[in-house]
């Protein structure tokens, strides 16, 4: 096995032009369902070839730090879609790292972030940080726990090797292990995301907003760095939760028919999960930021309940 | 795979679905503080246990405990829900003001808990039947239901404590025997919960009466 270099690049452009893709489609839907008429489902792609295109301000007081950020951020977050089975059962990287390094990359991605929010020694800025890291620390163990549910009932935790044991006979789908753990990994998405109940993507309040208070210093092509990472670090997650937990028309082979396949239920199903996240957003409003621990703790007993059940209904 | 060995995966697995709703259901209630939501969760909680009841009914072809689902839908889906309703209107208090311990600590509590069950009713599980796996969900409803009892200060919700402590003993008998309980034993469980529970709903009546609060903390002094 060494690398392949279409499929290399196949995937790579798979993830950086669908993922604006699925932002457009949650700010257009959610939009739809506020009686708005909302941005059109492409807007994301503009904004970003624009904010490529401009010149970037850079505060004084800011360090290395600052412009190393987005880049550490997108290619962190590229790097670990590469290793995650997207339309096939074998992602290209998947020689490089399994589901340990995936998370240990959006965890280096998220700290500089972190760092580039505190870097230019803003107000909101380290707030935001602050805010961004408290909320990981009990999201990040409930993603590692939930992801560990399937990876025993696989015996491994290559994410591949996971999405081929899932396709084979003698996978419950419905049992109560892998409902908890997608449960718990559903919130973890909406949190890491930064999506409704945790988060408010559209708002510029001062007292609310997480992620957009660390991108507040950035401008021009570090802004559309930023943004573009944080979309393509959405995709993964998303890609993450439906084929772990719903293996269904992943192409295990090379032919132009199963890769087409595979494509096409791909997108069907990273759809249906945005919608699914456009009802959470519109369905609910955002928690205090006091009670987000609340239902973080809540996603970590659910992934926490689903290892421990793994043991006792024995999955496999 | 034969019929009978399909047909016998499919209800373990519907009887271990419910089961893990049943918990899921119950660390929700432990979370919650407001009082109408809380009931509606016991409410959808016995509905669970109703499906479970019809699993093995069905599965095991037993007549008397089609009863107890029946009487387990009517009681404690319908009957004792509307009742706490109705007392959760009547004395106006909507929302459980302070637990002893904040959702986020007393969860992790419960999680410790079900460890627990999970651990105490490991040695029993190895057993090659439907629904042996519950007993350690029927263990943990107990555990956590006796921790929501003692966190909470109102009157209410320790009432529906009790009940999800009752809830998981009536998974053990349902689920952990192969035929459930007697009907007469499940009768008798079922009429002394009725009963008890409206005898707790005018006591919480006459809390509310006596002191202006169905704050069970207050019941320190005797009053003439």
């Amino acid at each position: 096995m060494n690398l392949n270099l279409p499929a290399f690049l196949l995937q790579t452009a798979l993830l950086l032009l669908l993922s604006p893709l699925v932002t457009g489609c949650i700010r257009n839907w959610k939009a739809k369902l506020q009686n708005r008429r909302g941005p059109r489902v492409w807007q994301p792609y503009f904004d970003l070839a624009k904010c490529l295109r401009k010149d970037r301000v850079i505060s004084e007081h800011a360090s290395w730090i600052f412009s190393a950020a987005p880049c550490v951020l997108f290619f962190s977050s590229l790097l670990a879609g590469l290793m995650t089975p997207l339309v096939t059962t074998s992602p290209p990287l998947s020689l490089f790292g399994d589901a340990l390094a995936v998370v240990g990359l959006l965890a280096l991605g998220r700290f500089f972030l972190a760092l580039g929010g505190l870097d230019p020694a803003s107000a909101f800025g380290g707030m935001g940080s602050s805010r961004e890291m408290s909320i990981a620390a009990v999201a990040e163990p409930a993603l590692m726990l939930s992801i560990f549910t399937v990876a025993i009932g696989a015996g491994s935790t290559d994410l591949g090797r996971i999405v081929t044991v899932a396709q084979g006979p003698g996978w419950q789908l419905l049992a109560p292990a892998h409902l908890m753990a997608f449960a718990a990994l559903f919130v973890v998405l909406l949190a890491e995301t930064g999506r409704i109940p945790v988060d408010n993507p559209a708002t510029h309040l001062e007292l609310t907003m997480i992620h957009e208070a660390m991108l507040l210093e950035y401008s021009g092509r570090d802004l559309a760095l930023m943004e573009w990472g944080a979309s393509v670090k959405q995709l993964v997650l998303m890609a993450i939760l439906s084929n772990i937990f719903v293996p269904i028309g992943l192409a295990t082979g090379h032919s132009i028919s199963d890769l087409a396949l595979g494509l096409a239920v791909f997108v069907a199903k990273i759809l249906l999960l945005s919608a699914g996240v456009v009802l959470v957003e519109t369905v609910n409003a955002k928690l205090r930021l006091f009670r987000v621990p609340d239902l973080l703790s809540a996603a970590f007993v659910l992934a926490t309940l689903a290892l421990f059940s793994t043991f006792l209904f024995g999955i496999k | 795979m034969n019929t009978d060995a399909l047909s016998s995966a499919i209800a373990s697995q519907l009887v271990m679905l419910f089961a893990a709703l049943m918990l899921v259901l119950q660390l929700l209630l432990v979370a919650q503080q407001m009082l109408l939501v809380a009931v509606r969760l016991y409410a959808l909680q016995s509905l669970m246990l109703t499906a479970i009841a019809g699993v093995v009914a069905y599965y095991y072809n037993a007549p008397h405990v089609y009863i107890v689902a029946v009487l387990t839908l009517a009681g404690k889906v319908v009957f004792l829900p509307w009742l706490l309703n109705r007392i959760v209107r009547d004395i106006k208090i909507h929302k459980e003001v302070e637990p002893l311990l904040n959702a986020a600590t007393s969860t992790l509590i419960c999680l410790g808990l079900a460890v627990l069950g999970f651990i105490v009713a490991r040695p029993f599980t190895t057993l090659e039947r439907l629904g042996s796996n519950t007993l350690a969900i029927a263990v943990t409803l107990l555990l956590t239901g006796f921790f929501l009892m003692f966190n909470r200060r109102k009157a209410i919700t320790q009432v529906l404590a009790l009940l999800t402590v009752e809830n998981g003993i009536m998974l053990a008998a349902i689920a952990l025997t192969s035929y459930g309980m007697p009907l007469v034993v499940e009768i008798g469980i079922f009429f002394d919960v009725l009963v008890a529970v409206m005898v707790l709903g005018i006591l919480v009546y006459r809390i509310r009466e006596s002191f202006d609060s169905v704050d069970t903390a207050k019941l320190t002094r005797l009053k003439g």
